[in-house]
């Protein structure tokens, strides 16, 4: 009796097995399915191209140009201040906001790679045109390319009166820069770019200047929060001229542009807080007529504020 | 018995590889986010889908960086910010219809149906239960929903500057056409 209800037991159990094995292995198909229906669809609408966006988030760090540009269709209005000098009676010129230069730019982009623009610099009275183009873009998948790369060329010309009754040919009111900026967003957080600069002065001070400097930028961004970023930059010039020094027979080397700042985006503004020893707005005064040096505490609270408005929308917008 | 459950498993195994697959491309899926400062819309019509009308599988994939705003800085910021899609770039809904078995998709009409599992936004999963309904046609069949999403469930974080701006209730609309 025993043995026989034991034999039961195990027929029982040995079907009881199989039931349950083909049971999970129903059950794992079922999953399978669910899971491959999903996997399907990603291996299928796998974009060909990815392309990198947002590597910074202004279309200039500083004083240098990103690789960055305003959308297709977008209006793009900066403001940018440079304040007075920390060493230049600073409180007495309440926080060196008294003497603050501005410049203003207002650009606009007819494609997602063509972006133009005009400005007016107070430094000078200078007026200013400018074209800015993506050449690459950095991207990932079909088409892998490790940087992007964008140019900007500028022609600037300077409306300041002369008082000195020497004969000037308009040609020496202008002065032209151009920027090749190589970016590259390591991660959602870090950017750097490389950006090999021309400038050219049609009108130098001494026969002995060079009328273009080559200067190498290098700027990078570290984002501490989704909208907030540190940002470094500096203009290294490779050729820089040199200036007489009032009141005496030294000759300085006009100096190289580095800046310090914060980037914070609200929405529709970048708000760019920084302290930098260029007080020129202007490019050309900037990287090659820059006399401020962070040893001697010429230093200038700056910021730069844009606003951009969308005159075309996309087409597929809602 | 042996044979019988052989039986049961090839049959079923045989209707895994029939099952008829549905298949949508450019399905849309729309959000609204409503404050009193701003109301912000984008539009994504690159939305694929699966449907297995024979068991109720389905899984949606949507792409995150498809979604088209008005503003092409709210795009980025959306992507940037927001989203992460570099890191997270598809959202995606995958289960089964709970009541498969009130549908016949060979009798044109409009059912409603409860699109049961996983949705995944922003790398986080979450199990939900939605209404659907669903248009069947004689050669088309059309998922339509409108629901809410929290993006606080998504841990999709709006920092406490923006909160005006951009609401964490997010009306979802949903339209994707399958060819039968």
């Amino acid at each position: 009796m025993n043995w026989k209800l034991r034999l039961m037991w195990n027929t029982r159990s040995r079907i009881l097995q199989k039931g349950l094995w083909a049971f999970f292995f129903l059950a794992s198909l079922g999953l399978q399915a669910q899971d491959d229906l999903l996997s399907e669809l990603e291996e299928e609408s796998k974009p060909a191209t990815e392309y990198t966006f947002a590597t910074f988030k202004g279309t200039k760090v500083v004083n240098l140009q990103t690789n960055e540009m305003p959308g297709k269709g977008v209006l793009q209005y900066n403001i940018l201040h440079r304040f007075g000098a920390f060493n230049q009676d600073f409180l007495y010129n309440f926080l060196g906001l008294d003497n603050a230069q501005v410049r203003l730019t207002l650009e606009y982009s007819p494609t997602e790679w063509f972006n133009f623009g005009v400005g007016h610099t107070g430094v000078n009275k200078v007026y200013d045109g400018f074209v800015k183009y993506r050449l690459l873009r950095q991207s990932k998948g079909e088409k892998n390319m490790p940087v992007s790369v964008t140019g900007f060329s500028s022609l600037y010309y300077s409306a300041l009166r002369f008082n000195d009754d020497l004969p000037r040919n308009t040609s020496d009111r202008f002065s032209f820069v151009h920027e090749l900026v190589i970016a590259r967003k390591f991660s959602q957080n870090f950017s750097l770019e490389a950006v090999p600069t021309l400038v050219h002065f049609n009108l130098v001070e001494t026969r002995a200047d060079n009328n273009t400097i080559f200067a190498m930028g290098l700027a990078g961004r570290y984002k501490f929060t989704p909208l907030h970023a540190i940002t470094v930059e500096y203009v290294h010039q490779l050729n820089p001229n040199s200036y007489s020094v009032p009141g005496s027979d030294d000759q300085n080397t006009y100096t190289n542009a580095l800046s310090v700042g914060v980037d914070i985006e609200t929405g529709g503004h970048v708000f760019q807080l920084f302290v930098t020893n260029a007080a020129g707005v202007a490019e050309p005064y900037v990287f090659a007529r820059n006399q401020g040096s962070w040893a001697d505490g010429d230093l200038h609270f700056g910021f730069n504020i844009s606003r951009v408005f969308t005159l075309q929308k996309p087409k597929q917008a809602p | 018995m042996k044979s019988k459950i052989m039986v049961a498993v090839l049959a079923l195994c045989s209707l895994q590889l029939s099952a008829q697959k549905m298949k949508a491309r450019d399905g849309m899926v729309r959000f609204f986010s409503e404050t009193p400062i701003e109301n912000i819309e984008a539009v994504n019509n690159q939305v694929s889908s699966v449907l297995v009308a024979e068991n109720g599988q389905f899984a949606f994939l949507v792409p995150i960086k498809a979604f088209v705003f008005e503003k092409a800085l709210m795009q980025e910021h959306f992507n940037e910010n927001y989203m992460e899609s570099g890191q997270y770039p598809n959202a995606s809904f995958k289960g089964n219809i709970a009541n498969i078995e009130e549908i016949d998709f060979t009798q044109e009409g409009e059912y409603e149906a409860t699109f049961t599992g996983t949705m995944e936004i922003h790398g986080v999963q979450q199990t939900i239960s939605q209404p659907v309904t669903l248009l069947i046609g004689e050669n088309l069949v059309t998922v339509k929903a409108k629901f809410m999403v929290k993006a606080s469930d998504y841990e999709v974080e709006i920092p406490a500057a923006k909160k005006d701006n951009i609401s964490n209730e997010l009306e979802v609309t949903v339209n994707v056409e399958y060819k039968k």
